[in-house]
This record gives structure tokens, sequence and C-alpha cells, in this order.
């Protein structure tokens, strides 16, 4: 659980610079109609999927383990 | 495997999203236009930028007005396409304009056969040195904006600053109608377990209250990406992004209520009258009050919804299968969530009787 959040905060701090640099030249992110907000949406969905991937995999473990200490 | 279809059938309606939300082209649109200011008497040249436009491919066919109201406009003069993308154009403006205004604002109509009518409201501010209405009725001739051109074909509409993420409304605004969805589905698992206290109905709670606020959370990030982009800043402190913040911190807290509590049964049974209230909550937080007061958000106050103008009935081809798919993906998070708690517990159920 405490890695789960780790890790959000750390994208947080990852992801947020990166686009600040991108935006910083009004090029890129607003260059083609602004295609790549819709790229930079769809991504943070995907990581924001991903995640929870990793948090129910940790709680799946944490379950399997209590079942083998149980056998 | 049959009874799996739902699964599937929400992975189909999210790849449909995204294939279609992304190949399907906007409608060819004016970005751009200088100068934009002029002054009454003068010729002026106006250098058009278009999006997505056709204007060298339909040089011969294309019109270019200045509209006042629905009733007058002035045609341009003379029209010399550089390419698709840029067209320069030129306007009499007359020495008097019919209305008391001192500036006056002036829509641009362009119109060729491959890209249909694009407008530019606001293109072109005309400032008056003299204001007088008769003699501008006198001097002003009069065109005729009549048979524009259809945009063949299937596009979505184009809205000046939010061009291309005009896509967006399938991957944020969809996001927060299956959030809501969700937390019905949550609200009503708690009142179920008010009536009838079965541990199914705490996991079921708690499981779509989870994937509930991971939507939420999705909702706001993708939203604050948007809102650098188009309003200029990640976070505004506009009130529909502090009310949504308020409105998952409410949620948020349903799970730190949860961890303070030991006593499994008097957890699930708080927990159940909490979420019932956090949900009674949410709604005014996000739909109600930020109608009331000006909002940069659409379908808030001073600031109309996606209506019959933006979403189109293009858009609503993949829009409601988009908030259908994230649905069903999000009850199936859910499903993961809960069945793993009905595993828990009968691990310690089994422990008990040891």
């Amino acid at each position: 659980m405490k890695k789960t959040t780790l890790c959000l905060l750390a994208l947080q701090f990852l992801m947020f610079p990166i686009l600040n640099a991108q935006s910083a030249q009004p090029d890129f992110m607003r260059s083609i109609g602004k295609i790549y907000v819709v790229v930079a949406v769809i991504v943070a969905v995907f990581l924001g999927l991903v995640l929870f991937l990793i948090y129910l995999d940790k709680r799946l473990t944490k379950l399997e383990n209590q079942i083998n200490q149980h056998d | 495997m049959v009874k799996h279809w739902w699964k599937a059938l929400g992975v189909l309606l999210v790849i449909y999203t995204l294939t279609v939300g992304m190949l399907i082209p906007l409608r060819p649109g004016i970005t751009a236009v200088s100068p934009s200011s002029v002054r009454t008497g003068e010729q002026i040249t106006i250098q058009v930028a278009g999006y997505n436009s056709n204007f060298k491919k339909a040089q011969d066919s294309i019109r270019a007005w200045l509209k006042l109201d629905n009733e007058r406009a002035i045609a341009a003069q003379s029209i010399s396409v550089k390419d698709d993308q840029s067209v320069s154009l030129i306007f009499d403006i007359p020495e008097y304009l019919p209305v008391d205004q001192r500036v006056q604002d002036m829509t641009l109509v362009i119109d060729n056969d491959a890209d249909g009518a694009s407008l530019l409201p606001s293109a072109v501010f005309v400032t008056q040195d003299s204001i007088d209405p008769e003699m501008g009725q006198q001097v002003w001739k009069n065109a005729d904006i009549s048979n524009l051109n259809d945009k063949k074909g299937i596009t979505f509409p184009f809205r000046n600053i939010l061009g291309e993420t005009i896509r967006n409304t399938y991957f944020h605004v969809s996001l927060w109608l299956a959030m809501v969805s969700i937390f019905i589905i949550s609200f009503a698992n708690s009142i179920n377990y008010l009536r009838d206290p079965l541990p199914i109905y705490d996991y079921k709670a708690k499981a779509y209250t989870r994937s509930g606020l991971l939507l939420g959370i999705l909702g706001l990030l993708t939203g604050a990406i948007w809102a650098k982009n188009t309003w200029g800043q990640y976070w505004s402190w506009d009130v529909k992004q502090n009310m949504t913040a308020v409105s998952l911190l409410i949620y948020m807290a349903y799970f730190i209520l949860r961890s303070s509590l030991t006593d499994s049964e008097q957890k699930a049974r708080i927990a159940a009258v909490y979420n019932i209230f956090a949900f009674v909550a949410l709604i005014p937080l996000i739909y109600v009050i930020p109608r009331l007061t000006d909002s940069l958000h659409p379908g808030a106050g001073g600031n109309i919804t996606f209506g019959s103008q933006d979403l189109d009935n293009t858009m609503r081809m993949v829009f409601y299968p988009a908030i259908i798919g994230w649905f069903l993906i999000s009850v199936w998070i859910s499903k993961l969530q809960y069945r793993m708690d009905i595993i828990h517990a009968r691990i310690w159920n089994l422990d008990d009787e040891d």
C-alpha cells in the first residue's frame, strides 16, 4: 500500500515536469491542433489503470501468502 | 465463457472508442486571422489560417464574407489562395457601419465545395471613426450568404480553442459519467447492507467505491492536462475543479474511516452510512454548485454544456459507447476486488474453525 502511494507520487513528480517542459515551447503540445494533449490524456488513463493493476497484484500476492501459511 | 460476454463487450467498446475516436477527422475550420482589427473606410487584406482545409484544391469555388448579423454581410473583393491552409482576402470596409457601436465585431465565413462553410466568430473588430447608422444604411452594399456547401463525409466538429482536444470528450468526460454510475452501484450496495447486513454487500460497496475513486482521480488528472492546454493552467481554482476535488476527498475519507475501525461489523455498518452521505454530497458538489456560479468548465454557470452545437450526432456515436465501455471495465475491476475479499473472508473463517 505504501509503495503504491509512493508510485503515485513519483508519477506525479515525474510527469508534470515533462509535460511542463513540453509546453514551455508552446509548439509541441499545441501543434497539429493540440493532438498531443489527447495523447497525454490517453497515456494518463492507461498509466492509471496499470497502477491499479499493480495494486491488485500486491493484494493478491498477500492473499496467496496467507493461503500458503494456512496449508 | 458465455457469462463473461460483458467483459469482452467492455474491451471492444474501449477499442472502438480509441480507434474511431482518434481516426475520424475534424471538420475544416479557421484557426486565426491577421490583422483582426480594422478601421472604417479602409481596404484591408486579411490573412486566414485554415485547419484541415482544402483552399488550394477547391480554389475555384471559394467564397468569403464578413458577417455583421444574420441579414447583413460584406463579400470579399478578391481572394488569393496560397496553399491549402492559407488564403488572403481583401475587403472594402465602408465609411460608415449601420450600427451605433464604436467597435463592431464581424464573423468571417469561408465557403468552398470541398470543406463546406467554416466560420470564425468575432474574427475582425471594426472601429468606426464616426458613428452614423443612417449613413451606414445608405452606403451598405449587402451581399447574400447563400448556397453554402456541406462538408461531405463523417467529421467531428471544429471548435477554435479546442481543436483536436475535442476528442477528450471520450477520454475525460466519459470517465466522469462512468464514475457516477459506479458510485450509484456502490450507494445501492450500502443501502442493501443496512437493510440486510450480509458481508457481500459491504465487499461490493467497498470495491465499487474504490473503482469509482480510480475513475475520479483519472478524471481530475486528465482534466488538468486538458486545462493546461486550453485554459492555460493545470489547476485554475475553478469551481468545478475545486468541488470535484472536495467530493473525491470525501470518498478518500471513506477508506480512512474503514481503516480506523477494527470491529468488522461495526466497520461495515458505519462505512455504509458514510457512503450514503458521500453519494448524497457528490451530486450537488459536482453537478449543482458549479452551475450556480461562473466557471470555465462547460456545463457550468456562464458556460453552456457540450450541447447541441458541440456534441453532434457523430460525437454521440463514439461518446455513448465510450461511457458504457469505461463503465464495464470498471465493473470488471470492482468484481476482481470483491472476489478477493470473499476469498480473504473464507481463509479467516477457516482459521476460526481450527
